[in-house]
């Protein structure tokens, strides 16, 4: 083999042996591993929020909107955030109900703070319903016996 | 139908604290010119209670579901009490269930109160001559009114960012599927106010 064809038979072993590159007249599509966050909206009774509006918001200004989208159908979002360390904010809404979602990012893993909700479960919204239920009996069994008291002195 | 956290411009959110203390300011002079103010005080507390506990039941209408609001009972049965007895139903709901927002407790308060109000006032206008029609018209027209406060609300703290269109028709889908509870909360008075008539006549508000 001449040193000419050596060197073109490198050439050609090099471009077919690139790793994670796959060319085509001109166009190029490059692969990589990275790290996203998926957010999954719901409603409290467990429907998801289908087809909700998403607003992201970048750690260095929270006033500006860094990137938008839709919720799928089962109410998650994927999004990949840029190299910003600090808190990213997520507001997911739709007919003016909505929440919005916190992302530590640091340099450990992503910690994603979910949006304030109450309780999920009936028997802490049971005993929640029965303490208020309680106190509002007090209150009126103490204005009713205040109220009969005031009678029974004038 | 709870603004939450988050969503609502702050202006929005302060303006709607600014309506609430006016509204809630109006009520307690009202109710100081009330003959027996503590007299009703027993009802307020059962009734905030009801309200709490009333945001906690969903009724499924596909392909959502929604919640009682139960604001035109509390006017009908409350009057000028129902302002301080849903602002604090609203509150523990905010705290204890996570509905609605305590930035925008103002703004729920209003969307919430005035048709309670008017609902009271349709009760005292027409209740003791036609009191079915008028316990149906102040239970229903006033799910109807904090419909469409809450959906005027939510047009106008709409961020310049969100597609328009699709908020705009997710709030249209979200308000029809509200419209069964318009009928619903209005037989709800008509039934309590019957009860109340036939078995506890002096319980009936300005009967």
């Amino acid at each position: 083999m001449t040193r000419c064809s050596r060197l073109v038979a490198a050439c050609v072993l090099a471009v077919l042996c690139a790793p994670h590159v796959a060319l085509s007249h001109a166009a190029l599509i490059e692969a990589e591993t990275t790290q996203a966050i998926r957010l999954h909206a719901f409603y409290e009774t467990g429907e998801p929020m289908a087809q909700a509006q998403v607003i992201i918001f970048a750690p260095d200004n929270p006033a500006l909107v860094w990137g938008q989208g839709l919720t799928d159908l089962q109410g998650r979002f994927d999004f990949i955030p840029d190299a910003q360390m600090g808190r990213w904010s997520v507001q997911v809404r739709q007919a003016g109900h909505g929440a919005m979602a916190h992302v530590e990012m640091g340099t450990m893993d992503p910690v994603v703070i979910t949006s304030a909700g109450g309780p999920q479960n009936w028997t802490q919204r049971a005993i929640m319903i029965a303490l208020v239920a309680w106190g509002a009996l007090g209150t009126a069994l103490w204005a009713a016996g205040n109220r009969n008291r005031a009678d029974a002195s004038s | 139908m709870h603004l939450p956290d988050g969503l609502v411009p702050l202006e929005l959110a302060l303006a709607g604290y600014a309506g609430s203390a006016l509204l809630t300011g109006l009520a307690l002079a009202r109710i100081k010119r009330l003959p027996d103010p503590r007299g009703e005080l027993p009802r307020a507390a059962m009734l905030t209670t009801v309200f709490f506990a009333a945001s906690a039941l969903s009724i499924p209408v596909p392909p959502t579901s929604v919640h009682l609001m139960l604001t035109g009972l509390m006017g009908v049965m409350l009057g000028w009490f129902a302002v301080p007895a849903i602002l604090v139903g609203l509150f523990l709901q905010a705290v204890l269930f996570g509905h609605g927002g305590l930035t925008t407790l103002g703004l729920n308060g209003l969307i919430l109160c005035l048709p309670a109000l008017v609902g009271f006032a349709i009760w005292r206008g027409a209740g003791a001559r036609w009191p079915d029609l008028a316990a149906l018209i102040a239970g229903g027209g006033a799910v109807l009114l904090a419909l469409a406060i809450f959906a005027g609300i939510v047009l106008l703290g709409m961020p310049a960012a969100l597609d328009a269109g699709a908020e705009r028709a997710a709030l249209a889908v979200f308000l029809l599927a509200h419209l069964p509870l318009v009928l619903a909360e209005g037989v709800i008075v008509v039934v309590l106010l019957r009860v109340l008539r036939r078995i506890e006549p002096a319980l009936v508000p300005h009967g």
